[in-house]
């Protein structure tokens, strides 16, 4: 077990309780939405490598404090260290998250992720890797990155990819928010609980004493219920985003959407629409191409790849999105971000073949993904 | 019943041994638990990514594409197995069923813009990207990709080649959007190979302005054709041309076969080809004319001709010219067919390695662990060089697609001839392959949802179609003798065919050949140049021999059928290693030269010891030839390290390989047989 009584701050960042042969973690940073910062996400890794070596440890339970799981990486902290120079510190809080979504990807005993609120971009990285996903009424997934210049990571072209037709595709390349009924209906969730059963749920999974995962699905079950899409849901919309979003390029999908349009007036495509023109044109060609390339490969790869392209995103050499899109978002906040390349058209398939290419720089070091030599099948394959 | 219970009680004592043996955690004894190769190999030596580049070539993101347009679509038959999805056709499924799938699979890839710019598309992206997309349809199901070539390349292709605008502005979109299917009747029961000997006869009436389509004999229906059983409404059709009695020879005509409701058109009958061995997919059938009535401006036109009052106009006098104009479009086809070839054998030997690097059998030490498959050096001489002869074909599939892109009437000649000798040998060599990593999965090889088994049929037309191997490759000993006796008659050097090398000094081969030696790029491509250049000096003593006996040319042929074989196999192997040797050099990766050249030298060396020629013709002295069987052991062992990254470098989705390349403990459990 790791030492609980650090003298830093960052053990409080997680909450660690035990009951009978489970473990709940708490994420703690209720004022930030519980945003990930590196304490956090180094805490959390730590007790996930110990807890799996702990015999006596048979589940785990991660839930958020407050009105969020967990609204994302702490990207203002990202931001932060590499104006001031520091981009290394950037890359390395990347490089932790993604380990930590790894091991939570091939993680050997149940995690259960409650997911009552907020959960966005490195919250979903912290969920929809483990076992168990149970979303409820007040869920609200989104994975906001092509918004804000970066691209879904945190091994989102690994699970984006897994949703059902192209539905990935939107809602990574348009940052669509779901509710909990549209999460369990595409499969980003696996239950959906009222959240006024949580605190139920959570005792009879403690009691349930056990690390089968079939019995503590049939225990999640016990609680939940499956919930109606509401009318305007974006599942409902599945044609036609399977029509348009498997399209080649970009480019090719918004022709497909405005052509749709073109047939009928409807609300649903021009929001759409708007979304794919308010993003980053480098972000939607980069998400597009990771998503396409995710698809057909395993959480590994993903993750080496996502981290590879972190890089480059925070050395700036190719373009500066990610930083502009964090002033106008996260800092300024005047929501008016000033992409360059401006335009789909303008981003080459040779810009984005660098970002995907093999990294000469010596400072570069590839993800060290720890060797898990134990991986039971059904750990790797949840989507 | 009791050996049953013997052999139970020894595999479980066995069993359970290794459970004590190992620690007690979930990890069972290694024989029976999976263990990813991933994990339990080497870290690879160079990068992946880079080398599929390498060998894929071109249209990645396309490629990539169109997988998961593939993988996302129910029509593909997802299956999970050992908790991974794998799409395959359903081969369990009648052969109607298989060939209705394979038109909804047709269907939904038009739908989706797959076919967008395969016929209105110009220039060489668009063709190289038709390439590709072909090769990932492939490697999902070659009865599919059948049936889109025959549409495509070889409809689509002969209204390109043999017709003139009238045609293209008629038929190119309509078939690029699927509103007529094309299908290609040439082959007849009576005629394959030999296409000017086709009986099917088309005769001009000039009163009518119509030429009239007739079968005049059973030996003349059209046979194998791909698509007409069931589904193509139109057929380009090679028919002897007859005008007021005089016979000008093939032509090609358009004829509708049937109406858009798929009803068979009058005057018209036809019959299906049955089950087949493979490729059920595709619907093959047999057609007979009836006196046929059709206008003349359905005469394919590009190369001759008719007048309304029955003259006929040709730009190209001697008919053998003409008649060799009207083969091009299976030149695109034996380009696509030898590329293909290729990918099969990637895909088999990617699921065979994986296996081997997972499957363990027998322990060599009391109580110690079983040895993996790929850890035996003989599996490693069954798979290894069949992985060393991929690569240099890959690069070579690469090269020839270039090449016939670069099409003009003065590389006609050279893309007849490689093309011709790349289909005999690739599509040879992926059949050969897939029998030994049929055999070397064991029973699981004989599962065909593990593909290997059931790709052995699906491939089988390969060495027929397109023009049968043995005739290809005497053709292109016949264009190497020409080529010869040009160069002799005028005395001039050898410019064509990559035999330039004739015009040098004849290359020496050292007396002992020690390792260094034998992996040198410039001894490896001597010794392949001395058999071309001592074969083609043979070939010519030969066939002039039996000229001076008073044969004529073509019976000189007949006879001289050992060494003419000896020569186009050297041919092909010499071109290959050629390409594979540029690709080499154009890489700059210091990682990806050092296994290329490895891979290279296997190549090589596996040819020197298995074409009995080398001895024969003494290229190679028996010290030479041990010397060379134990280099090809030394490098088997030297890349199996790098087996797992050079079947990862082929850019094959997991999904497109199957369960015993992954888990195959958890694909085959109870759990799984429950589910």
């Amino acid at each position: 077990m790791a030492s609980i009584s650090s003298s830093f701050g960052e053990t409080d960042q997680v909450l660690v309780e035990e009951k009978s042969s489970a473990k709940i973690f708490t994420l703690n940073r209720p004022k930030q939405l519980n945003a990930a910062s590196f304490q956090m996400v180094s805490r959390l890794l730590d007790l996930f490598l110990a807890c799996e070596d702990d015999p006596s440890v048979k589940l785990i339970i991660l839930k958020g404090k407050g009105r969020a799981f967990c609204a994302g990486g702490d990207v203002t902290a990202v931001v932060r260290d590499i104006t001031q120079g520091n981009w290394r510190l950037g890359a390395n809080f990347f490089g932790r998250e993604f380990i930590l979504n790894y091991v939570m990807a091939t993680y050997s005993k149940p995690q259960v992720s409650i997911l009552n609120g907020i959960v966005m971009g490195g919250g979903a990285g912290v969920s929809i890797h483990g076992r168990f996903r149970v979303a409820t009424e007040n869920s609200l997934f989104a994975m906001p990155e092509t918004a804000l210049g970066l691209f879904p990571d945190v091994g989102a072209s690994y699970f984006l990819s897994r949703l059902p037709g192209f539905f990935g595709e939107y809602v990574g390349l348009i940052g669509a928010k779901l509710d909990g009924a549209e999460m369990l209906a595409c499969g980003l969730a696996t239950h959906f609980v009222p959240s006024e059963k949580l605190s139920l749920l959570e005792d009879a999974l403690c009691k349930a004493d056990s690390n089968d995962p079939a019995i503590i699905s049939a225990t999640i079950s016990e609680f939940s219920l499956v919930p109606n899409l509401k009318e305007r849901s974006h599942c409902h919309r599945l044609n036609v985003i399977n029509k348009c979003f498997c399209r080649r390029t970009v480019e090719e999908i918004i022709l497909a959407l405005e052509r749709e349009a073109a047939d009928k007036e409807d609300e649903w495509i021009s929001s759409t629409l708007q979304s794919l023109k308010k993003a980053s044109p480098t972000s939607l060609k980069i998400s597009l191409r990771l998503i396409r390339e995710g698809r057909l490969q395993g959480i590994v790869k993903c993750l080496v790849r996502e981290y590879g392209l972190v890089w480059t995103v925070m050395r700036g050499e190719i373009n500066k999105d990610f930083f502009e899109g964090c002033r106008a978002i996260l800092l300024d906040k005047d929501k008016n971000p000033k992409w360059e390349p401006s335009k789909l058209e303008q981003v080459t398939e040779d810009m984005v073949d660098r970002y995907f290419s093999k990294i000469n720089d010596e400072d570069w070091e590839d993800l060290d993904l720890p060797r898990r030599s134990n991986i039971p099948p059904h750990a790797i394959a949840k989507l | 019943m009791e050996k049953v219970n013997f052999r139970t009680q020894i595999l479980s004592g066995h069993l359970q041994n290794h459970r004590h043996a190992t620690t007690a955690t979930i990890c069972a004894s290694p024989c029976v638990s999976y263990v990813p190769p991933e994990v339990s190999e080497q870290p690879f030596s160079f990068d992946v990514a880079s080398m599929r580049k390498l060998m894929d070539g071109h249209n990645l993101g396309d490629r990539d594409w169109l997988f998961n347009l593939m993988v996302q679509s129910e029509l593909f038959n997802p299956r999970l197995r050992g908790g991974k999805v794998f799409v395959a056709p359903d081969y369990n499924q009648s052969m109607e069923q298989q060939r209705e799938m394979t038109m909804k699979r047709i269907e939904y890839l038009l739908d989706r813009g797959v076919f967008k710019g395969w016929l209105t598309g110009k220039g060489p992206e668009a063709e190289m990207k038709k390439f590709a997309l072909l090769e990932v349809i492939e490697i999902f199901d070659y009865a599919l990709a059948i049936k889109i070539g025959v549409h495509f390349l070889l409809w689509g292709g002969a209204i390109q080649c043999f017709g003139t605008k009238r045609h293209h502005d008629e038929w190119l979109s309509a078939t690029e959007n699927y509103l007529i299917k094309g299908c290609f009747a040439m082959t007849e029961l009576g005629h394959g190979s030999n296409v000017q000997g086709i009986e099917t006869t088309a005769t001009y009436e000039a009163n009518t302005g119509e030429f009239v389509i007739n079968t005049p004999f059973e030996s003349a229906q059209k046979y194998w054709i791909g698509v007409a059983a069931n589904h193509a409404t139109h057929a380009v059709v090679f028919s002897q041309l007859n005008i007021d009695g005089n016979n000008q020879g093939v032509h090609t005509f358009i004829t509708q076969i049937r109406d858009e409701n798929g009803n068979i058109y009058p005057n018209i009958r036809i019959a299906d080809c049955g089950h087949k061995i493979g490729l059920n997919g595709v619907d093959n059938g047999r057609i007979w004319f009836d006196n046929l009535h059709i206008p003349r401006e359905n005469l394919l036109n590009s190369v001759a001709d008719v007048s309304p009052d029955g003259k006929y106009l040709s730009a190209i006098k001697d008919p053998e010219q003409r008649f060799a104009a009207f083969l091009a479009p299976l030149t695109s086809g034996r380009v696509a067919i030898a590329v293909s070839a290729v990918y099969s054998a990637k895909i088999s030997l990617a699921i065979a390695i994986r296996y081997a690097l997972t499957r363990r059998a027998f322990s060599i030490t009391a109580n110690g662990p079983e040895l993996l498959l790929l850890d035996y050096p003989s599996h490693q001489r069954r798979l290894l060089p069949l992985l060393a002869k991929t690569y240099a074909m890959s690069f070579a599939g690469n090269y020839l697609k270039l090449l016939y892109l670069k099409r003009s009437p003065q590389l006609i000649k050279t893309i007849h001839v490689v093309s011709s000798a790349f289909k005999a040998t690739l599509t040879w060599h992926n059949l050969r392959t897939l029998q030994e990593c049929r055999e070397a999965c064991g029973g699981q090889g004989m599962k065909t949802e593990n593909r290997i088994g059931q790709l052995k049929g699906e491939y089988d037309a390969q060495p027929t179609f397109e023009g049968d191997n043995y005739v290809l490759m005497q053709q292109v000993s016949k264009a190497l003798l020409a080529e010869y006796v040009a160069a002799k008659m005028r005395n001039k050097p050898f410019k064509e065919l990559g035999l330039e090398h004739m015009n040098r000094s004849c290359p020496v081969i050292p007396a002992q050949l020690i390792s260094s030696t034998l992996r040198n790029t410039q001894f490896q491509n001597d010794i392949f140049c001395l058999r071309e250049r001592d074969l083609l000096n043979r070939f010519a003593a030969e066939v002039s021999q039996y000229r001076a006996q008073g044969e004529s040319k073509e019976s000189a042929f007949v006879v001289s059928y050992q060494v003419a074989e000896d020569l186009g196999k050297a041919f092909s192997d010499r071109a290959i290693l050629q390409s594979a040797i540029e690709a080499e050099n154009n890489v700059t990766d210091a990682s990806l030269k050092i296994i290329l050249g490895l891979l290279r030298s296997l190549y090589v060396l596996v040819m020197l010891e298995e074409d009995a020629a080398f001895l024969r013709y003494e290229y190679l002295s028996t010290d030479n030839a041990a010397a060379v069987r134990k280099e090809v052991a030394k490098l088997c062992s030297e890349i199996r390290p790098q087996a797992l990254a050079l079947v990862s470098s082929f850019g094959i989705p997991d999904a497109f390989l199957s369960p015993i390349a992954f888990d195959w403990v958890a694909a085959n459990s109870w759990s799984a047989v429950e589910n």
